[in-house]
């Protein structure tokens, strides 16, 4: 501790350390920094008259005075810490909130639940090496039955009751490589996502794995367990050696995906004109231990393949099909979302979208 | 179609019980929708005779004496009541299928012992209108009916189009019995005399119509057929009508060929199978006159040189030749006709029958006389008659081709290992007729499997009656082609949207496909250009021609439920103008933060764009506007949408014309067409020297837009500008009414030095110089 020198008259080093001790506020403590530190204070004062001592004398004082000078600015940072420490607690008393309070009402957003399920099986199906496609929802009578072994007289059209569609003359319906080198028969909304299945055909060489989302409708009624208009997913696999075999792993795959590795696969015969041998699938819903029938799917049908090339030889592509083999399958969308969800009414999808239904579901 | 149990097992004596056959027909691909259990009337149910029919003055019921092994009297109402049929009648005491319970009771004050059924009161038929009618001997009187009809089930099962050959009892136990069940072929045997066919048939259309049979029975007494049949009748679906009319189902229902009986009194000098001609009309059995089609197939009679229309071939025949009760003989029409022909009339006249049903699918070409045979057989036993030996059978059919088979193609195509022999008697035992002794095999399907042309259609029957969970499980393993590579981008791009715009706050919606001309005009969308053909409601008619009006159409409608906003609403869909194209569609009514305790924040049109440029940085997009009117848009709110410098839509706030009109507040829509240009990113350096800032604020008419300041700084300003903000839009003293001030932070930067004050001024210069040239003043 260095001596109490006294600094002329007006300094007493112990009362200006007790007075920074004392200081209340901040600025108190500014105007005792000024008074003994600042450009005219007292210890700069002091300093200033170092100068006119004798060497010997100026070293010793100078010494002191620094000490006190050291001694001084310690305290005032010490003295000015906790000031502001006060000064900082008084403060945040003062600013509290209620945090039970809610916050802004930034919006989530949402996709529609439709797009999360099909967006859940479409990822299913990429982890196999499937790339994603679409086709349009008005379809030509062509795309949508002749050329899948479905003619006019087939008792076959009458299991999809179909919208019929008269476009004014300046509609021009998609074809494949921009005009249609055919007749396309009547425009229709397509009753299934299978014309995709030429479409894509058409336009690209095998072998490949595509599967095609997309809307596809019905003439029908809406009540709580139709619709007019619904969503399916297609499947196609063309190439080389491609089994029958090859579909039911997929759909088994497909089944693991959306219900564990314990999920079984049924295949029974049925019929659909686009392939042969055909099959529907089911799977073996565990929680509710009963069989969901899923879809319709089988090897593409010869003539299928064959319009296929028909087609292609006339827009001037070689033909490439005929000798391969291949597999389809088609499913409906919707019923795998109201099963999950136990919800009773398909209306709830499209007739309403209300949005307290919308914002239930989030992938 | 509807299958009865015990109707199977006479053909099918191990067939399993319905449960499991349900599964066995499931593996061949037979669905089973139900399985209908009818229990055998109450035992107070009995069979009983009419004995007289006594008419009551003034009442319009009757009183009955029956004899149900002794006397019973019954008040009844039944307008077909009368002395030598058979009926059942329900007793005092018997639970009818309804849960009344018959007690002695009084109608219309005269005491009835019991109640005398139709077909609806013993649950057997939707007929109410008069008795249920059984031969007069049918049981001894006083039988309990469950002993002639005791219980039954029924299967009914959904036929698939390409499998009419299993559109009968037998059919269905012909496929069953591939598994390895014994089969009985039916071979029916009536007892014949030599009797002359008093007709002669002409067929002028053999393509129409390849196969003619017409057979002949006489002195026939046609009362009610015998009880068991009726109830293998009504249990399949069909009303008994009287012995040879049920004859005529009970075969076709049996074996699957559709059989017509014409009273023969009527008949001429007999029939010619020809086409319609025009303006032609005949009235059928259902009491219509119908106008025929030159394309309609037709069975008229002769009668010396005409030909008049009796009967649409295949579909319904005609009332003047109809079987009637006092009908003692009868022709027996057994015939195939064109399948497409069939369906073209049937879908023409609006009738579908069961006959035109199995006909349009395919009806076993070689199966008339056996079905003609059974008939016969039927009505022998049903009626006395006599039965003629003869019969005319004008044959132009052509046996099916056969089908080449290689056993290892089904290994190929479905992935087993079948052996071959294996496969082959799966052939034999479906019917198929296979020849050769190494493959490849010539297999001739039989005359009923006309869904038989390939060999692909062969290995099916193969793979389904071995049965499909033989079928292991694999998985292909390819590259694809090359020009397969890259084709979901377009789909990965949508996906992408939807999920920035759920990001930053949208709901996804979908709305239907359809709209109506008026609902677009309501809401200044372009006029639709497809119609439906067939409209299904007033407000579908058409196809959307923008997605917008659905937007507003689902706000409105949740906005009526009450429900709360935000609404933020998006949709990526397709429409219809010339041609179809995928939209997307943004919706923005209120805040899009709405309030809660404090102000909301951000609502209005700078809100629903500043989303849209959120959206476009996600996805590295540049987005402009420039004011632009649309039809449905405010026309001082609204401009045209540039997507990386090229225009692909609309934004602004909704025509408050239209708004008022919905009651709407104030809403902002955007439109925008699909695919949205894309930009590569390309690496910039980030920066590593430090920008100068300066301030700068102009003085422009108020029809200025900020563009155009914008495109004047930027094109002056040089390489070193980086960044520039509008902070402040001023209207006011000491401005001139009419005059805006536009506040601009800019920041210049040089990527390799910090810039000098003055080469910053030098920039400044520049852009105060291009400002003022343009005639705009700067704001000191």
């Amino acid at each position: 501790m260095p001596p109490n020198v006294l600094i002329g008259e007006a300094m007493d080093t112990q009362a200006a350390l007790q007075a920074i001790a004392e200081a209340s506020s901040l600025e108190a403590l500014q105007q005792l920094k000024a008074q003994y530190l600042g450009k005219n204070g007292l210890l700069t004062g002091e300093m200033k008259t170092l100068g006119q001592l004798a060497p010997q004398e100026r070293r010793e004082r100078g010494r002191v005075l620094n000490e006190i000078k050291q001694r001084l600015e310690q305290a005032l940072a010490e003295r000015s810490h906790t000031l502001e420490a006060q000064a900082l607690e008084a403060q945040l008393e003062q600013e509290s909130v209620d945090v039970s309070l809610p916050g802004y009402a930034f919006p989530s957003g949402g996709t529609h639940l439709i797009s999360q399920m099909q967006a859940e099986l479409l990822g299913i199906f990429r982890r196999m090496g499937f790339s994603v496609v679409e086709g349009p929802e008005v379809e030509s009578e062509f795309f949508n039955f002749d050329a899948l072994n479905i003619p006019p007289w087939h008792p076959a059209r009458d299991m999809q009751d179909t919208f019929w569609l008269e476009g004014s003359s300046e509609f021009r319906i998609h074809a494949p490589g921009g005009q249609p080198t055919r007749d396309q028969g009547r425009l229709l909304l397509r009753t299934h996502t299978s014309p995709m299945q030429v479409r894509y055909m058409v336009e690209h060489t095998p072998p490949f794995k595509i599967v095609v989302p997309g809307r596809v409708f019905r003439y029908e009624q809406t009540d709580a367990s139709h619709e007019a208009m619904f969503y399916q997913l297609e499947g196609l696999v063309v190439g080389e050696g491609i089994t029958m075999a090859d579909l039911k792993g997929a759909i088994t795959e497909l089944a693991r995906g959306l219900f564990g590795s314990e999920a079984r696969v049924r295949f029974q015969p049925t019929y659909f004109p686009f392939v042969e041998p055909g099959a529907q699938f089911g799977m073996w819903w565990a929680e509710r231990e009963r069989w969901l029938e899923l879809g319709g799917s089988g090897m593409v049908h010869p003539n299928v393949f064959r319009a296929v090339d028909e087609y292609r030889e006339q827009m001037g592509r070689p033909r490439a099909y005929e000798t391969l083999t291949g597999w389809a399958f088609g499913f409906g969308i919707e019923r795998l979302a109201l099963l999950r969800y136990g919800i009773p009414d398909i209306r709830y999808f499209y007739q309403q979208n209300r949005l307290s239904f919308l914002r239930q579901f989030k992938p | 179609m509807r299958i009865v149990y015990s109707w199977l097992q006479e053909f099918l004596p191990d067939a399993p019980g319905p449960e499991r056959l349900e599964e066995l027909l499931a593996g061949l691909g037979h669905e089973t929708e139900t399985i209908e259990h009818l229990p055998a009337p109450d035992p107070k149910i009995v069979f009983a005779r009419v004995l007289s029919v006594q008419e009551i003055p003034g009442l319009e019921v009757r009183r009955l004496l029956l004899d149900a092994g002794r006397e019973v009297q019954v008040i009844s109402g039944a307008p077909n009541a009368r002395s030598g049929i058979g009926v059942a009648l329900a007793l005092p005491g018997a639970v009818l299928p309804s849960g009344q319970e018959l007690s002695v009771r009084k109608i219309q004050g005269l005491e009835s012992y019991g109640m005398a059924l139709s077909p609806r009161e013993l649950a057997v038929g939707e007929y109410a209108g008069g008795l249920l009618e059984f031969p007069e001997a049918a049981l001894p009187p006083g039988t309990p009916l469950a002993e002639a009809w005791p219980e039954e089930s029924v299967i009914e099962i959904e036929i698939t189009p390409n499998r009419p050959d299993v559109l009968s009892v037998y059919g269905l136990a012909r496929d069953l019995a591939a598994l390895g069940l014994s089969l009985v072929h039916p071979e029916p045997r009536p007892k014949t005399t030599a009797l002359a066919l008093p007709f002669q048939v002409w067929i002028e259309d053999p393509k129409g119509c390849d196969r003619f049979t017409l057979s002949y029975a006489r002195n026939l007494r046609n009362g009610p057929s015998p009880l068991r049949a009726q109830r293998r009748l009504y249990a399949a679906g069909m009303r008994p009508i009287s012995a040879v009319v049920d004859a005529t189902n009970y075969t076709m229902l049996e074996l699957g060929n559709p059989l017509h009986a014409y009273d023969a009194r009527f008949l001429g000098q007999g029939i010619v199978v020809r086409r319609a001609r025009p303006e032609e009309r005949l009235v059928t059995l259902d009491g219509v006159e119908r106008s025929l089609d030159p394309r309609d197939l037709l069975i008229t009679l002769k009668q010396g040189d005409q030909t008049l229309p009796e009967g649409i071939a295949g579909v319904m025949g005609g009332q003047h030749s109809e079987v009637r009760p006092d009908t003692t003989e009868v022709a027996l029409e057994v015939a195939h006709f064109d399948p497409v022909s069939i369906r073209g009339t049937a879908k023409r006249q609006g009738l579908k029958t069961e006959a035109s049903y199995r006909f349009e699918r395919g009806v076993d070409p070689n199966g008339q006389v056996r079905a003609a045979l059974r008939f016969l057989e039927l009505v022998q036993q049903w009626t006395g008659a006599e039965v003629g030996e003869a019969r005319i059978d004008l044959d132009h059919t052509q046996p099916p081709q056969p089908i080449a088979f290689w056993p290892s193609h089904t290994n190929r195509l479905i992935g087993v290992e079948f052996p071959a022999d294996q496969q082959l008697g799966v052939l034999r035992r479906l019917g198929f007729e296979v020849v050769g002794q190494e493959p490849p095999y010539s297999v001739r399907p039989p005359s009923y499997r006309m869904d038989m042309g390939l060999e692909e259609d062969l290995i099916e029957e193969v793979a389904r009656v071995l049965g499909y969970d033989q079928i292991p499980v694999t998985l292909p393993s390819f590259f694809p082609a090359p020009d397969n590579l890259g084709v979901d981008q377009p789909y990965q791009a949508k996906e992408r949207l939807k999920a920035v715009l759920a990001g930053i706050g949208f709901q996804e919606v979908v709305n239907y496909s359809w709209s109506s001309p008026e609902t677009l005009a309501k809401y200044r969308a372009p006029a639709p250009t497809v119609a439906f053909a067939n409209p299904q409601a007033s407000d579908r008619t058409h196809l959307r021609t923008a997605l917008y009006p659905g937007l507003l159409q689902t706000l409105e409608f949740n906005l009526s439920q009450g429900e709360g906003g935000p609404f933020l609403l998006f949709e990526l869909g397709n429409v219809f103008q010339r041609e179809e194209t995928t939209h997307l569609a943004l919706l923005l009514c209120g805040e899009s933060v709405p309030g809660r305790w404090q102000p909301g924040l951000g609502g209005g049109f700078y809100a629903l764009k500043g989303l849209l440029e959120n959206t476009a940085a996600h996805l590295g997009a540049s987005l402009k506007v420039q004011k632009e009117p649309f039809a449905h848009l405010h026309p001082g709110i609204s401009g045209a949408v540039y997507w990386n410098g090229h225009r692909v839509g609309s934004i602004g706030q909704l025509h408050p014309g239209i708004a008022a009109q919905v009651e709407l507040p104030p809403t902002y829509l955007a439109e925008l067409e699909l695919p949205l240009p894309t930009l590569k990113s390309r690496f910039k350096d980030v920066a590593k020297f430090p920008a100068a800032l300066r301030d700068l604020a102009v003085v422009v008419p108020e029809a200025v837009p900020y563009a155009e300041l914008e495109a004047l700084i930027r094109g002056s300003a040089g390489e070193a500008l980086e960044g520039l903000e509008p902070f402040d839009v001023y209207r006011g003293a000491p401005l001139h009414p009419g005059e805006k001030s536009l506040a601009f932070h800019l920041s210049f930067r040089d990527p390799a030095r910090t810039l000098t004050d003055t080469e910053v001024e030098g920039f400044m210069a520049r852009v105060i110089q291009a400002l003022e040239a343009a005639g705009y003043a700067i704001r000191k």
